[in-house]
């Protein structure tokens, strides 16, 4: 049985190409190629700002970090940016140690994310 | 309405020896108190400081035997053991709860619930589960969550639990994309637990090439600069078990690879 994920979808009010996603559930190898998908499909349509909310994100293995720092790579080389905020702390801790926090744009809240967006 | 006498069968358990079972049956009246007492103090003599009171076969415990138990459990206590109960059926818990006693002794569904908390809590014995399990990537989440969830029901706390899921999911992800392709392969989790750590196994068929590889990655001299780039998606998991762990090592024989972790409870 594959991992329960669920991602919603938000545009963030007052940017432009600017997208809101809430990642719910757990994010491993047996779920990456859907998010893969759904991500690089809003990309693809032109939005290169993305503000990931971990706030219902229970869990990330190392593949799903991958894939983290996959969009983040990606969304930088068109000139926007992949950003995460409301992150647990076991979330975190599996972030830091692989030494992916200077890597990724992490934040409080959403908030504060959104306030960071040029 | 006649009372049925009250009967006190003892039963030592050979591999505990402070281990004594009280198979209490019938009616427990004001009456009994002085043969309770009597028989706590003959066990206690043997030695005995940890007994489990099966009430099983018990049809009425009077508030005078409930106070018996409590002295009959503080002298136990001063023994550095306890008295616990088992076997009580719903409507008889419900009177002890309504007595304030299960506030006060420790209740359990069988002898053997009992005994293992025993082990567990004052032997210290570890306990051990194995799960054989098919080479694909959808049966490990339930697997992880299920190894994090007995450590936690162990009384390990959220922060350990979280780090021993993740490196059970990872081991096992590992087992299953490096392993032989070969479906009929079923890899093995052996899971091994105790009040201070756990030593999780995960043993499967796999390439000589990749082994050889994994071997290389424990090397003590591999560090941070052998991560992977950024931009690399996949490759993060050792490292990740590395760091989360208290010891990691591979073994290669006939029967297969095995790697095992070794992680100290910190909470």
């Amino acid at each position: 049985m594959e991992s329960h994920i669920e991602l919603s979808f938000e545009d963030i009010r007052g940017k432009q190409h600017a997208t809101l996603i809430h990642f719910i559930g757990d994010l491993d190898a047996t779920n990456i190629e859907l998010v893969l998908e759904k991500v690089f499909n809003l990309i693809n349509e032109g939005t290169v700002n993305i503000i990931a909310d971990f706030k219902q994100l229970r869990y990330v293995n190392s593949t799903g970090l991958g894939i983290l720092l996959h969009f983040s790579k990606t969304a930088r080389e068109k000139g926007g940016c992949f950003k995460i905020a409301n992150i647990n702390e076991n979330v975190y801790e599996i972030i830091e140690i692989i030494g992916a926090t200077t890597l990724l744009e992490i934040y409080d809240d959403v908030d504060e994310a959104t306030a960071a967006l040029t | 309405m006649t009372t049925q006498r009250m009967e006190i069968d003892i039963q030592e358990v050979p591999e505990s020896e402070g281990v004594v079972i009280l198979h209490f049956s019938g009616d427990l009246t004001s009456e009994c108190v002085r043969r309770i007492n009597e028989c706590f103090s003959a066990v206690g003599k043997k030695g005995k400081t940890y007994a489990i009171a099966n009430m099983a076969e018990v049809t009425l415990i009077s508030s005078a035997v409930l106070g018996e138990f409590m002295g009959c459990r503080k002298r136990l206590i001063e023994e550095h053991g306890d008295l616990v109960f088992c076997g009580l059926d719903l409507e008889m818990r419900t009177k002890l709860h309504l007595m304030g006693a299960t506030k006060i002794f420790r209740i359990y569904t069988d002898i053997r619930t009992a005994l293992n908390s025993y082990k567990w809590e004052i032997e210290r014995q570890p306990e051990k589960f194995h799960v054989s399990f098919p080479p694909y990537l959808k049966i490990v989440p339930p697997l992880r969550q299920l190894v994090s969830r007995i450590a936690r029901q162990k009384g390990y706390g959220n922060r350990d639990s979280f780090r021993i899921e993740t490196i059970v999911d990872e081991i096992c992800n590992n087992a299953v994309e490096h392993g032989r392709p070969k479906a009929d392969d079923l890899i093995d989790l052996t899971v091994i637990i105790d009040p201070d750590k756990i030593e999780i196994d995960v043993r499967n068929m796999s390439d000589p090439d990749k082994v050889a590889s994994l071997t290389a990655m424990l090397l003590p001299e591999k560090t941070d600069t052998d991560k992977p780039k950024p931009d690399v998606k996949r490759g993060r998991g050792l490292s990740l078990i590395k760091m989360l762990s208290d010891g990691m090592s591979v073994e290669c024989t006939d029967r297969g690879t095995s790697v095992r972790v070794k992680k100290v409870r910190e909470e």
